[in-house]
């Protein structure tokens, strides 16, 4: 399926990447970066999550700046201030949806900032008005550069996601774009749409423009892309052409890595059954899942950004609802219509992005800890028993040694770790039997990330079941004792203890 | 008691209460200074007779600025209240027929608010600004243009008797609001889920709090309040007519936003507001004796909101940056899924991203 | 491929409003001379408040002190006429009047990021407080003569007034404005998707400014046009009228949120918003039924526009969208 792969997309390098170093607080994001993409080509950029991709295009299109390194568009030196700027210098990234205007239509999303204007008749140079003549037609003859035929008159939110990608690529040509980076852009997309989709970038093509395609599908990569670079952990691994590598090669240059096993995971009897969520459906999302969670188990769900992962943890803990498809909890079924029913069942959910769902930050860390408690540390009147919520809260400050002066804390004060950990103590506060973590060690120094682990391993040998999602692979490996693969909303595979291993992973989830 | 300021408060607020309580007594001195008679007691009690009514709507008020929201329509509700108990007692003569059923139209408005305020996704402002109409609509229908008036004794004393000869009785009524509303906002579990609300209403649904019925009840419990002061206004005033709304809505806003409350939601103070409602009884008192017309006082009140609202929309800029940049880190994500690999949610900053980003 | 949808909301608001006009017209006296032009003179200050008040909703704010901007402008014009100033100079003079207290109002909420609607609240008392403390006769003109009033008073023809075709006029210019300069998609951006609008280059601080300063504008057209009806100025009779501009925005499709409607739409919803409101004249309703009739538009309009009838149907459980059980 090497597609147009081979055909040696050659032709001068428009742009180029050289030496780039980029750090945030506590994170080296990229590491002596090399990147190069010729005229013409289709250039997949390849790597698990939190590789650096992200990173790599925001610095291309001038969301942040590099610390060090150089960057050279057509031979020149490149510096790109911000994203108006990126698009003036010819180079475009297409979104999924942020950056469309919902209740206008194509053609004014399409020249936003950008209109084609002719003068008022008489008024000349004193006054224009917008043409939208000259845009329609220039709008008609960038689809049909891409092949198709749109109505440009239609709001762009009754539009598919498919088409809104057509629309935001549209866009970037009308800027005349030169270079265009396409962000996991099928993400969302059936593939009758990725057919198109592919359509379209071959078209483009052949008009001259090159384009970084970033994703870690695999399929895709080997049926659209010229070359393929792989990065690991903020490091350039490899660039080669398509029709030279393999799928293992591809994966083993994702991983290759040395495992240190510094996970504190003991090992714990697993008991019976307490979850069990079978055939979940959610339209677009979710495709037919089943689970089973044991006593004493944690399970790694695993997969790439975007397989469902978190909608499925959601559906679990009754923040979403799944159009079909059962979930039993101790062997008895029971439809869980909200939150606060599955809490009630035992069930908690902590949530990957803590500032928004997890904690609320001016709080003290006593009053986060206790807030799912606070009909139960309240008397009768509504007032709060001081002495039982600060008794709570030391309990867990000391339990999971959280480093904070005291209970009445602010929780902003806090650094990530410690925060994450009182995210983690609030989801305990209900004494829950089954805990779903969402990305548990996210934005954590090295340091609180063993602490949360060892917290992790202590849950489990009290017996409670733990439903562990992670795109940190090591941690994947050293916390679970069995991992389910997610892939496109479905079970792609699981893995006991024993078979794990991260190409074993990553095979599945690509 | 300070102790128990740290907790759930940041210190800039503590020092901002006393710095409110300072003015306060700075304003004193100065009405005082130019006309000595400010200084009577008899004079500077009638301060808080005035308030009553405010001071009460301003209370509940509190709570709903706390969750983030807005309630535009509490002057109207107290004017319609107000015709019900006047329509209500001049055809029946029942004295505590009239006060229930206005107590009972405030808590109906109130609920009507709330419902739709926590039922749909209407926001609060537009939901209470097109409601301020709606009440002020059936308080004219109801009543037209008359006034009602020939309130019994009994009732007026309600209002006006001065306790130990000098206070009002009002000033009593406010303050044992006050205390309860203070204590339920400082060490009930109310409080928190107000300031949950109007900071991160998601983080709270997401612990299992129904967040909708609160917000239902704080907007009923505005009626009520506002029920309660139609009958403190009525027992001053002693008449019911319909042009009697239309201030009550600055008063009440200004007095809480002086207090500290913030408009964006998260953080507020019932002390505060406490403190804000006497400011303007103050003003009000210098005002009159001073000879300044009520529309002077407007006047001045709506520059003091507006200079209030810029002080704390800078200060909350700056504080919020440090914030801001968190949570707008998280947000934003405008170029392409987020990269796992850079800490969102750490104090870190991303040079030229910021000012994209509101 | 530019095919124009031909029932699209403005053209069903057309429709409803000719067939109400035609049902009243044949039911009560609307349909006599007088009553039609009681219609059409009451009706243009709403007309263009409405549009003014709309273009400000697009980029997601408000302004609850346009009735007492109105008064001002209205005072300033009559005081300069009784003053014996010609027309161009009061007019002027009330013109700018209207950007500059709009223009105040703008530069608040922009410089000091505080919403829009607590700054109005605020400043339409101050303005309250103002014109009855600091203007002479707190704010009245009486016995203004024909120097001020031939504007409002006189008729094309003995039956359209003259601001009704101003009216017209005005709306047509600002919906041109609207649909044919790139500043009329930037209001359309700014309030639909700040984030996006920065990004396609938009300064979302100039462009609010703008429109406050181009509502000011609008405001002081409505105030002229409405103060130069009567040979008597109160400016109380202004306050409160933004409630009308808003109903009437509202009914006409324009989105409460910000970021999409059609002035077309909104001179549609002033006139629905009129029709309804003599319609309860004329079922013996007096009118301060009025202001209960507004509040309860705004909000069948609001939440018709704001509720997300599929999302209903698939009832997202609880968290991000509308939380609770």
């Amino acid at each position: 399926m090497t597609d147009g792969a081979n055909a040696a997309a050659g032709g001068e390098v428009v742009l180029r990447m050289e030496g780039i170093n980029k750090a945030f607080p506590g994170v080296q994001a990229l590491s002596n970066m090399t990147l190069d993409l010729r005229h013409g080509e289709v250039h997949a950029v390849c790597g698990e999550n939190g590789a650096g991709k992200s990173t790599l295009m925001k610095l291309i299109t001038g969301v942040y700046q590099p610390d060090s390194g150089t960057m050279t568009l057509n031979g020149e030196r490149l510096v790109v201030r911000n994203p108006n700027d990126a698009y003036a210098k010819g180079i475009a990234i297409i979104f999924q949806e942020t950056s469309l205007f919902p209740e206008l239509t194509i053609l004014e999303n399409i020249f936003m900032g950008h209109e084609l204007t002719r003068p008022l008749p008489g008024l000349g140079r004193f006054a224009r008005r917008l043409d939208y003549g000259s845009m329609r037609t220039k709008a008609g003859e960038i689809f049909g550069r891409l092949g198709m035929a749109l109505d440009l008159e239609a709001r762009v939110t009754d539009l598919s996601v498919a088409v809104k990608q057509m629309v935001e690529i549209a866009k970037a040509l009308s800027f005349d774009s030169r270079i265009l980076i396409l962000d996991e852009p099928t993400a969302a997309l059936t593939s009758k749409e990725v057919d198109t989709l592919f359509d379209t970038i071959r078209r483009l093509k052949a008009h001259g423009v090159s384009m970084l395609y970033i994703s870690h599908r695999l399929d895709e990569i080997f049926q659209i892309a010229d070359r393929v670079t792989v990065i690991r952990d903020g490091e350039f691994v490899s660039t080669e052409q398509v029709g030279r590598v393999t799928r293992d090669r591809l994966v083993s240059w994702m991983v290759g890595r040395t495992l240190h096993n510094l996970y504190p995971k003991e090992d714990v009897p697993i008991g019976e059954v307490v979850l069990e969520a079978r055939g979940i459906r959610q339209k677009g999302v979710l495709d037919g899942v089943d689970l089973t969670l044991r006593r004493g188990e944690i399970l790694g769900l695993s997969g790439l950004a975007g397989a469902g992962r978190t909608e499925l943890a959601l559906v679990l803990c009754g923040l979403s609802r799944p159009d079909a498809g059962e979930i039993r909890v101790d062997g008895q079924r029971h439809a869980i219509h909200s939150y606060r029913e599955a809490m009630e069942r035992g069930i908690v959910y902590v949530s990957e992005d803590r500032q928004k769902y997890g904690l609320v930050v001016p709080m003290t860390v006593a009053e986060n800890v206790t807030l799912p408690l606070l009909r139960r540390i309240s008397s009768a009147f509504g007032l709060v028993d001081v002495g039982r919520e600060q008794e709570i809260t030391r309990s867990y400050v000391e339990s999971l040694s959280i480093k904070t002066p005291g209970g009445d804390f602010v929780v902003s004060n806090l650094s990530g770790g410690n925060q994450q950990k009182v995210s983690v103590a609030k989801a305990l506060a209900t004494e829950p039997r089954i805990l779903i973590l969402d990305e548990p060690t996210r934005g954590v120094d090295v340091g609180a990330k063993s602490e949360i682990h060892r917290i992790i391993s202590d849950l489990a040998r009290q017996g409670k079941a733990i439903i562990m999602i992670s795109s940190d692979l090591p941690e994947v490996l050293g916390m679970s004792d069995r991992v389910l693969v997610m892939k496109n909303g479905r079970k792609q595979g699981e893995l006991e203890r024993g078979a794990l291993t991260q190409e074993s992973i990553l095979h599945m989830a690509l | 008691m300070s102790t128990e300021r740290v907790r759930s408060a940041p210190r800039f607020r503590i020092t901002y209460q006393t710095a409110l309580l300072t003015l306060m007594v700075v304003l004193v001195l100065v009405f005082g200074l130019i006309e000595p008679v400010f200084f009577q007691p008899d004079v500077l009690f009638d301060v808080t007779s005035i308030v009553g009514e405010i001071g009460i709507m301003a209370l509940a008020m509190t709570f709903i600025i706390t969750t983030g929201g807005i309630d535009l329509s509490v002057g109207y509700i107290l004017q319609f209240a107000a015709i019900v108990f006047g329509v209500t007692f001049t055809a029946t003569g029942s004295l505590p027929l009239a006060i229930l059923l206005a107590v009972l139209c405030g808590a109906a408005c109130g609920l009507v608010n709330g419902a739709i305020i926590a039922g749909t996704r209407i926001p609060p402002l537009v939901t209470t600004l097109a409601t301020m109409n709606l009440f002020r609509g059936l308080s004219f229908i109801i009543a037209g243009t008359e006034s009602y008036a020939g309130f019994p004794e009994g009732f007026k004393k309600l209002s006006t008797t001065l306790v130990f000869g000098v206070v009002p009785i009002q000033f009593f009524y406010f303050l044992a609001l006050f205390l309860i509303f203070h204590l339920f906002f400082v060490r009930g579990s109310l409080g928190r889920i107000l300031r949950g609300i109007g900071y991160n209403e998601p983080a709270l649904i997401f612990s299992g709090l129904r967040t909708k019925r609160t917000l239902l009840l704080i907007y009923t419990l505005s009626g009520v309040m506002c029920g309660l002061a139609a009958l403190v206004y009525l027992g001053r005033l002693s008449s019911a007519k319909t042009s009697m709304g239309n201030d009550l809505n600055l008063q009440v806003i200004t007095a809480v936003v002086l207090g500290g409350t913030s408009i964006m939601g998260g953080v507020g103070s019932v002390a505060g507001t406490f403190i804000g409602v006497l400011i303007i009884g103050i003003l009000r008192k210098g005002f009159t004796l001073l000879n300044l017309s009520g529309n002077i006082f407007n006047f001045t009140l709506g520059l003091t909101l507006i200079v209030a609202l810029v002080v704390f929309a800078a200060l909350e800029e700056r504080k919020k940056v440090s914030g801001a940049r968190m949570r707008a880190q998280v947000r934003s994500a405008p170029v392409g899924p987020p990269d796992r690999a850079a800490p969102r949610g750490e104090a870190g900053r991303a040079p030229g991203e910021i000012s994209k980003v509101q | 491929m530019g095919r124009k949808r031909i029932v699209t909301r403005e053209s069903m608001l057309g429709t409803i409003v000719a067939a109400f006009m035609l049902f009243l017209a044949l039911s009560t006296n609307f349909g006599t001379v007088s009553g039609l032009y009681s219609m059409m003179l009451d009706v243009s200050p709403t007309i263009v408040g409405a549009i003014a008040l709309s273009l400000l909703i697009f980029t997601g704010n408000i302004d609850i002190s346009a009735g007492t901007i109105l008064g001002f402008v209205g005072f300033t014009a009559a005081a300069l006429a009784k003053a014996g100033y010609p027309a161009v100079v009061f007019m002027s003079a009330g013109l700018l009047v209207g950007v500059l207290l709009a223009g105040l109002n703008g530069w608040i909420i922009v410089a000091f990021r505080v919403p829009s609607i607590v700054v109005t609240l605020a400043t339409n008392m101050v303005h309250i407080g103002f014109y009855v403390t600091f203007l002479p006769n707190a704010g009245w003109v009486l016995n203004l003569s024909r120097s001020f009033t031939w504007l409002g008073q006189g008729r094309f023809f003995g039956v359209v007034p003259y601001i009704f075709v101003i009216a017209l006029l005005v709306a047509a210019v600002t919906i041109w404005i609207a649909r044919y300069t790139q500043f009329g998609k930037t209001l359309y951006a700014v309030g639909g998707n700040r984030q996006a609008a920065i990004y396609a280059g938009i300064d979302p601080d100039r462009t609010v400014l703008k429109v406050y300063l181009l509502e000011g504008l609008l405001l002081g057209v409505a105030g002229i046009l409405k103060a130069t009806t009567a040979n008597r100025l109160m400016p109380s009779v202004f306050q409160g009228r933004e409630m009308i501009f808003i109903a009437a925005a509202v009914v006409g499709g324009v989105n409460i949120m910000g970021g999409s409607g059609k002035l077309l739409g909104a001179v549609f919803g002033a006139l629905l918003v009129y029709m309804l409101s003599i319609t309860m004249i004329y079922m013996g309703f007096q009118d301060y039924f009025q202001f209960a009739l507004q509040g309860v538009l705004i909000l069948v309009a609001v939440f018709i526009t704001v509720t997300d009838f599929t999302a209903l149907r698939r009832r997202f459980a609880g968290a991000l969208a509308r939380g609770g059980p």
